[in-house]
């Protein structure tokens, strides 16, 4: 009895879908953390991809039909977002978008591998568009994940060479940092980087994630080390307390960080943020008339300037267009594993430099700028005074970090 | 040394931050039983009033008032929607206040967006008080600790010295017989919501422009400051003011500490196994700062369930 109603079910349905539609719209999940205390890095992911596939679309989107945006709300933990990337799958979504949190983007990567072994011609591709720990393109990586990020050996080679061209790294580094994948994998590139940059880790501090309030003691410890610069992956209230605490301290140390951009962090910080320095995937004023375009036109669509991680989503999604572009449809859809074997082999321009992805480990090649926040900066940062200005722009081959051994990646095939 | 007098400094100053919030807090549960999860949300509340007030009536002004802003809210939160469920028992007072803590954190987001917003130390305040070696001490820390004591001080005499505070006193132990010697109870447990939200509210507006005015700093906070009235025994002011100490100075001295379970088993001649067998062995105590006070109460607990100070079991 089940039995037939399901038969009649299913050949009803696809008497009604073959009457319709002829070729299956492609489906972007976001699975991002759009509620909760860490929802305004999620929101900030979620701005950036929708405007990039609202151009996807405004450029006739794919195979004569627009790409849908479907968003998912993981609530801030690798839970949640394996449930929501069951519902994401179970709506037909065929690429998976998230950003925020390394940890949540280990339970994705390991989701997504899962059920692509499970399910052989119903694959899914995960772009990462932000979590940045190393074992995602290392021990854990996977034919079908992508990271359009940088990651800890990048980001710290960039800062370091960039500050030590403009004078001001010192010979005495610091590394504090917060006690999790990415923090850890900071801290070990600060010591990697040691003979490269030509300093001495003086000592190293890992510590509890958006649990301390209080930053004096720390401060007094490096104080007391005599370090002339300090370089954290710090982000959120771990950073803006950290930078509070030490100018209450009168520690002179310079600063070199990842995510001082981060909405509120300039406005908060004032002046004491000046001088301090920062490695990030964009700079508007570092790519002139370009950038400036960008700038505009996002401001346009968004209704705000593109900050923190929203330049580097929009690109990843750029990506991710160009090689659907790319892609031809076969029966009418798309298939996942030529959509994977495409977007290898796919090249975009941004206002900074050329993009692309490493087929070995499916870590972008993106080009690093680093800036200091200054006065001079073309663009302001949180309406206040001060902004970013560029101090040297790294193309995708000088920042780019070799790919890891530890990354044994099984193509289909 | 100097380190060392520098960490305790710190440790005494976060410790007198953490009293102030929880000082409300466990004079509340004292008196009503009740504990009052959006207790933290005050202490929030506090500090975005100070920051949408010190354009008009500047900085001073903006902590007096938003202070008694605060009071109000926490007045009118005990008199519309406490009193309303009280009858109905303790978990109903519990779940309305865990879901008034989540309705004031959309609202702050709703208003001030979700990013940390521009509120900071008044330009005056922002100097340093001495110097130990090379370290320089704010001002501003030393101005929080004051205004901690001062608090410390004030309710402490209110509640042993004055006619209120023996009538408060007996409130929270025999409320009928209060009740029946003539005394309006209801508005004294208002009042002591009152001034327990007030007093959050100014931990909140003063300690927002030191540290950061953001939609999560209620949750920063409020975690930590259940550690401190645990510890300290619910409902009792002197061991909140020990707890809150105590905490401050372990965390602040840990975060100097950088040995670890392998060191120690060292002195044995043990190092050698220890670091093989990594993981926790090797844990330095420094990475594990802010997990100690979670350490201590679990200590507390075991030991002595009724707090360093608390009275009831």
């Amino acid at each position: 009895m089940l039995v037939h109603s399901i038969v009649r079910t299913a050949v009803a349905s696809a008497a009604l879908l073959g009457g319709i539609a002829h070729a299956a719209p492609v489906k972007i999940g976001l699975v991002e953390t759009l509620s909760g205390p860490q929802a305004s890095s999620g929101q900030a992911y979620r701005a950036g991809v929708r405007y990039a596939i609202d151009r996807l679309n405004a450029a006739g989107g794919w195979n004569g039909e627009s790409v849908q945006l479907l968003e998912y709300d993981n609530q801030g933990g690798p839970a949640g977002a394996s449930d929501k990337l069951k519902a994401a799958i179970a709506d037909g979504v065929q690429i998976v978008v998230q950003g925020s949190s390394s940890a949540i983007g280990g339970q994705v990567t390991e989701d997504v591998r899962k059920h692509n072994l499970r399910n052989p011609g119903k694959e899914i591709v995960y772009i990462n568009v932000g979590a940045e720990a190393l074992e995602l393109t290392g021990e854990k990586c996977n034919f079908h994940h992508f990271r359009f990020a940088g990651n800890a050996q990048v980001r710290v080679k960039a800062l370091v060479d960039g500050m030590k061209q403009a004078n001001a790294l010192g010979t005495k580094v610091y590394a504090i940092n917060q006690n999790y994948s990415w923090g850890q994998d900071v801290e070990q590139a600060v010591v990697d980087n040691q003979a490269y940059g030509g300093y001495k880790v003086v000592e190293k501090t890992l510590h509890d994630v958006n649990k301390i309030q209080d930053f004096a003691p720390y401060i007094a410890k490096i104080g007391a080390s005599g370090a002339e610069t300090v370089i954290t992956g710090n982000w959120s209230n771990d950073l803006l307390l950290l930078m509070k605490a030490s100018k209450a301290g009168g520690l002179k140390a310079r600063f070199g960080t990842v995510y001082l951009d981060q909405p509120g962090n300039i406005a908060n910080a004032g002046e004491l943020a000046a001088g301090h320095f920062i490695v990030h995937a964009f700079n508007a004023e570092a790519g002139g008339a370009e950038g400036q375009r960008f700038v505009d036109d996002y401001k346009a669509k968004m209704g705000h300037v593109p900050v923190f991680v929203e330049p580097q989503t929009v690109f990843a999604i750029e990506m991710v267009a160009e090689a659907l572009k790319r892609s031809k449809p076969e029966g009418g859809a798309l298939n996942a594993n030529a959509f994977a074997k495409t977007l290898e082999s796919t090249k975009i321009t941004t206002p900074v430099g050329e993009w692309s992805v490493r087929a070995s480990d499916h870590q972008a090649l993106l080009p690093m700028v680093v800036s200091m926040v200054s006065k001079d900066a073309k663009y302001k940062a949180d309406d206040t005074a001060f902004g970013f200005k560029p101090v040297k722009v790294f193309s995708a081959e000088q920042a780019a970090a070799p790919a890891q051994a530890s990354c044994k990646m099984q193509r289909p095939g | 040394m100097d380190a060392v007098v520098f960490a305790v400094l710190n440790g005494v100053i976060y410790g007198l931050l953490l009293f102030m919030v929880s000082a409300g807090l466990t004079l509340i549960f004292g008196m009503m039983g009740v504990l009052n999860f959006a207790h933290a949300s005050f202490y929030m509340l506090g500090a975005y009033f100070a920051y949408a007030l010190q354009g008009l009536v500047g900085f001073a002004g903006a902590v007096v008032l938003s202070t008694l802003l605060v009071g109000g809210v926490g007045v009118v939160v005990e008199r519309g929607f406490l009193r309303r469920v009280h009858r109905h028992g303790h978990a109903h007072e519990l779940l309305l206040t865990f879901g008034l803590s989540f309705i004031v954190a959309e609202l702050v987001k709703l208003f001030f967006g979700n990013y940390p917003v521009d509120y900071r130390v008044p330009k005056a305040l922002d100097f340093a008080a001495f110097a130990v070696g090379t370290q320089q001490y704010p001002v501003y820390r030393v101005l929080m600790g004051g205004i901690a004591l001062l608090m410390f001080a004030a309710i402490y005499l209110l509640l042993t010295r004055t006619r209120i505070g023996i009538v408060v006193r007996a409130a929270i132990y025999r409320p009928r017989m209060v009740e029946a010697l003539g005394h309006h109870v209801q508005l004294v447990f208002m009042g002591v919501f009152g001034i327990g939200a007030a007093l959050a509210g100014l931990a909140g507006a003063v300690a927002g422009a030191f540290y950061t005015t953001n939609p999560n700093m209620a949750l920063e906070i409020g975690v930590m400051v259940f550690v401190v009235v645990v510890v300290g025994g619910l409902g009792s002011l002197a061991g909140a003011m020990l707890a809150s100490l105590l905490i401050g100075i372990l965390t602040s001295l840990a975060v100097g500490v950088d040995a670890s379970i392998a060191d120690l088993a060292a002195l044995v001649g043990a190092r050698e196994w220890a670091q093989g067998i990594g993981g926790l062995l090797t844990l330095k105590l420094s990475s594990l700062a802010a997990t100690i006070p979670f350490a201590l109460m679990l200590l507390v607990l075991l030991l002595r369930p009724s707090g360093l100070m608390g009275e009831r079991t």
